[in-house]
């Protein structure tokens, strides 16, 4: 049987679905007798998501619309 | 990864633009002007920075778009003067921080078997998870990631780019890619983890 540290260093290749069947199903074994590396699995994955959703979408806000419009007419399209 | 139609797109705008045509330069500036702005401001996280980043990121694709050779994609190539830029924003306001990114993986015993209890806070309520405190707390945890794996972790997980558009982007191999986000990751984890597990004491006390 695998070690957690070893799971740990693979998950990120596992949510790529880049890990080969053998290594991917050992890991899944793994994860059905280790409760302590399935909350480490669902918060590594939560983190990911997290942070995406706290830090976007990224608007431009008004006043930076404007001077960039103003910035591109002035340098760029009439230098 | 763009795909087909946009990548198509974006090719029949740059030869547009180096055959001169000023409404091309326009729809470029429509379609990536809130990339860059976006990219820059989660690297800097300051709303001029960003602003100054996306003027010089827009004045260097108008006078060098005929340096662009096509070698990779038109989108990886604005996403590198953009970076270039927002290093040397950074570069000149870059207090030193060493953070060492070890501190990212829980305790494991010499079989390698982890030895205590890991919460599982992925599933606590979208009150917590997405409070202003929380956020705080992400805004901070990633200003502490070193330069390197910040970039990554912005263009992978934030920006939503595949695996293989941020090698090209950063001229890096996709195991290296890997390996900087999983660092980013388990850092981030980590400091989340913390917060929440703090949270929690915090909350049981009242
Ligand atoms: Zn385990």
């Amino acid at each position: 049987m695998i070690c957690c540290k070893e799971c740990i260093d693979l998950l990120c290749d596992y949510f790529e679905g880049t890990l080969d069947p053998a290594t991917a199903a050992s890991l899944e074994d793994h994860f059905k007798d280790c409760p302590p590396c399935v909350s480490f699995l669902e918060t590594y994955r939560q983190t990911s998501d997290l942070c995406r959703k706290t830090l976007t979408p990224v608007e431009i806000p008004e006043p930076v619309q404007i001077k960039l419009r103003e910035f591109v007419k002035n340098h760029i399209q009439s230098p | 990864m763009p795909t087909q139609e946009e990548k198509a797109q974006d090719e029949m705008l740059v030869r547009d633009m180096k055959a001169g045509q000023m409404e091309a330069f326009d729809k470029i500036f429509e379609l990536y002007q809130r990339k860059i702005y976006a990219l820059a401001f989660n690297m800097t996280r300051n709303q001029m920075d960003a602003q100054d980043v996306t003027q010089e990121v827009l004045l260097t694709i108008y006078r060098k778009i005929d340096t662009f050779q096509g070698k990779s994609a038109f989108s990886s190539w604005v996403y590198r003067i953009t970076l270039n830029a927002t290093y040397m924003k950074l570069r000149n306001k870059k207090k030193e921080q060493y953070v060492s990114l070890d501190e990212g993986l829980p305790n494991f015993n010499h079989a390698g078997f982890q030895n205590e209890k890991v919460s599982d806070w992925s599933k606590s309520t979208d009150s917590l998870l997405f409070s202003n405190e929380t956020k705080g707390v992400i805004e901070k945890a990633v200003e502490l990631l070193p330069e390197k794996e910040k970039v990554v972790f912005m263009l992978r997980d934030v920006e939503g780019l595949s695996t293989e558009k941020v090698g090209e982007i950063l001229d890096l191999t996709i195991p290296a890619v890997k390996s900087r986000l999983h660092r980013a990751r388990l850092f981030l984890r980590k400091k989340l983890s913390s917060y929440f597990d703090e949270y929690q004491t915090r909350s049981s006390k009242k």
